[in-house]
């Protein structure tokens, strides 16, 4: 059997020296000092996994522990620094969809857009426009220019295009929840059904609940590893684990450094054992004497 | 179901640094095989100078017109120029240069404008640059119906049948502006300051081409700009590619002031060695340009 995904020691670094935003750059500054000054990070390191069809892959982890960077390497949005991606199929990212909106054109005009984005030849597009439209159900507006629609009507068009476009392999950021009642409810029906009729689907979420809905496999992610491989219930158990003994080491930490009792010099200890983003900045802003 | 498509299906990714001449033939493919998604995008630019002023796209004819009777002012007013027919000498060089300083300006923040939908949706980022120039070429149009309206009408002395040397002119600029526009485009993801600096240097780059002024003549008192420059300094100005093509703008549609600046002859021939050696060279600036767009491009997700 033919795989949907494989990657093998795939690694995605980041230069710090063009990331314009300053936020993150403080948030890792201690990550490259700590690797001898270097003014890089990886947000993927070593990440090797096979998907085969069928597979519906749940990717769970803390913020920053690389989830985004990977989907988006997957759908070729962003090139591996090292290793290899491969990918055996037509691939659609349900990502905000808005992103790729124009204000000036109308609802159809923008149907016919997104679809030109994301490499969907016209004539398929032009076939789906009135299922697109129906499923909208925005009424008259679909031909006025999106600059006069509200932020309800936006969000029910970008789903109604991003689920409209059958793809072999989805890529699914957790975005999907818009719209009104009525509408979510219609939506949580489409979302089903666009993943019965994926050959495989990777999907992002920070709700536990729709990783063991819909997902029949996942991965723990932490400072860009691949941390575990498994049934979905199993994986999101380690995951609460981890999360509780982080937030606990979190608390710890703060209420030591604000009671002034530990020494700089100790605090990394505690953050080599399993250090995340918070911590990292808070030993930053508070240098030792 | 089968989608048909006009990007490519499976993909392998991987570390390796691609061949100049691969990225090149890759960026001559996707400008060929996405026309529509160029299209589109053309066509919510076009809307969107429409929509953002009451005068909508009628402001792209009369902004060179405006700044054209600015010129007039100061120059035959203020400091006593008697070019002959000098509206039309004027124009016939402010046109193209808007065309050019309005590309460019368009070109720099094509891509830093995309960010949301660079980092969510794989696309040939090529198209942005491309149509934010192609955008311009429609803007042109209506500008070369006005000087060619404004040519029989107004100044029927000037007129010869040398106008038909503008489509190639305006050719050899449009590679020149493509090549270029590839490359700050590019850049300017990494260092905005591009973006900035651009304003400023396309300015001063204005006064150094022939726009207000002409070689070999009093018109426009280069003879004060000759003086200041130095012999090596005229010849410098000489091989500005702007040097060549306002030049070759104004000899098909103005024709050439004479040595004292009073008389003209009327439209003649551009200098058709220049041109030439310039389309060479604007052909060469726009395979670097692809090339360093290319070589770029797959940075520009981690770095916006």
């Amino acid at each position: 059997m033919t795989f949907a995904i494989q990657t093998r020691d795939l690694g995605v670094r980041y230069s710090l020296r063009f990331t314009k935003k300053t936020s993150i750059r403080r948030s890792f500054s201690g990550m490259f000092r700590r690797s001898g000054g270097e003014r890089s990070f990886w947000a993927l390191r070593e990440v090797s996994f096979r998907l085969d069809p069928g597979e519906s892959l749940g990717l769970i982890g803390p913020n920053g522990a690389g989830k985004s960077t990977l989907l988006q390497t997957l759908a070729g949005i962003i090139m591996p620094s090292e290793g290899v991606v491969e990918v055996n199929g037509h691939v659609s990212t349900l990502l905000h969809l808005q992103a790729g909106f124009d204000q000036e054109l109308s609802g159809r005009g923008n149907i016919m857009l997104a679809g030109a984005l994301m490499g969907i030849d016209h004539r398929v597009m032009e076939e789906r426009e009135e299922g697109i439209v129906t499923f909208a159900d925005i009424g008259a507006f679909i031909d006025a220019p999106l600059r006069t629609y509200s932020s309800g009507m936006r969000a029910k068009l970008g789903f109604s295009i991003a689920t409209a476009v059958d793809p072999d392999i989805l890529l699914l950021d957790e975005v999907l929840q818009t719209g009104d009642e009525a509408f979510r409810e219609k939506s949580h029906q489409r979302i089903g059904e666009v993943l019965a009729a994926a050959k495989a689907v990777v999907l992002v979420s920070h709700d536990m609940s729709w990783i063991t809905e819909f997902a029949n496999r996942a991965i723990l992610m932490e400072r860009g590893r691949i941390v575990a491989d498994g049934k979905p219930a199993e994986v999101v158990a380690l995951h609460m684990e981890h999360s509780e003994r982080r937030k606990m080491m979190r608390s710890e930490a703060l209420a030591e450094m604000k009671s002034g009792r530990r020494r700089p010099g100790r605090r990394k200890e505690i953050a080599t054992d399993l250090p995340d983003r918070t911590m990292v900045s808070a030993r930053r802003e508070r240098p030792g004497p | 179901m089968d989608i048909a498509s006009e990007a490519p299906a499976s993909f392998r990714s991987s570390a390796h640094r691609p061949s100049s001449a691969s990225l090149l033939k890759d960026a001559f493919r996707e400008v060929i095989g996405r026309q529509r998604l160029i299209r589109y995008l053309i066509s919510a630019d076009v809307r969107r100078r429409g929509s953002d002023t009451i005068l909508g796209n009628v402001w792209w004819v009369l902004d060179p017109l405006l700044q054209m009777g600015v010129y007039l002012i100061l120059l035959s007013v203020i400091l006593q120029r008697s070019t002959p027919d000098f509206a039309l000498f004027l124009f016939s060089a402010i046109l193209p240069w808007k065309w050019f300083a309005s590309s460019i300006t368009d070109a720099v923040s094509s891509v830093v404008r995309q960010e949301r939908l660079i980092k969510q949706v794989q696309f040939p980022k090529i198209v942005l640059p491309v149509s934010a120039i192609a955008s311009e070429l429609i803007n042109l149009s209506f500008g070369a119906a006005i000087v060619l309206v404004m040519l029989v009408l107004f100044f029927p002395a000037h007129a010869t049948v040398n106008v038909a040397w503008l489509p190639v002119i305006a050719l050899v600029q449009f590679l020149f502006t493509l090549g270029l526009a590839l490359i700050v485009a590019a850049v300017n993801v990494f260092y905005r300051d591009v973006g900035i600096l651009s304003g400023h240097l396309i300015r001063l780059w204005f006064f150094l081409s022939p726009s207000l002024w002409a070689f070999d003549s009093a018109a426009g008192r280069f003879g004060a700009i000759e003086d200041a420059l130095g012999e090596v300094g005229v010849s410098l100005l000489r091989l500005n590619p702007f040097a060549i093509l306002l030049t070759a703008y104004r000899d098909v549609i103005y024709g050439r002031v004479n040595a004292a600046g009073d008389g003209f002859t009327p439209g003649q021939p551009p200098d058709l060695v220049a041109l030439g050696a310039l389309g060479f060279f604007s052909l060469g600036l726009v395979v670097i340009g692809a090339i360093i767009f290319k070589r770029l491009e797959p940075a520009f997700a981690k770095v916006l």
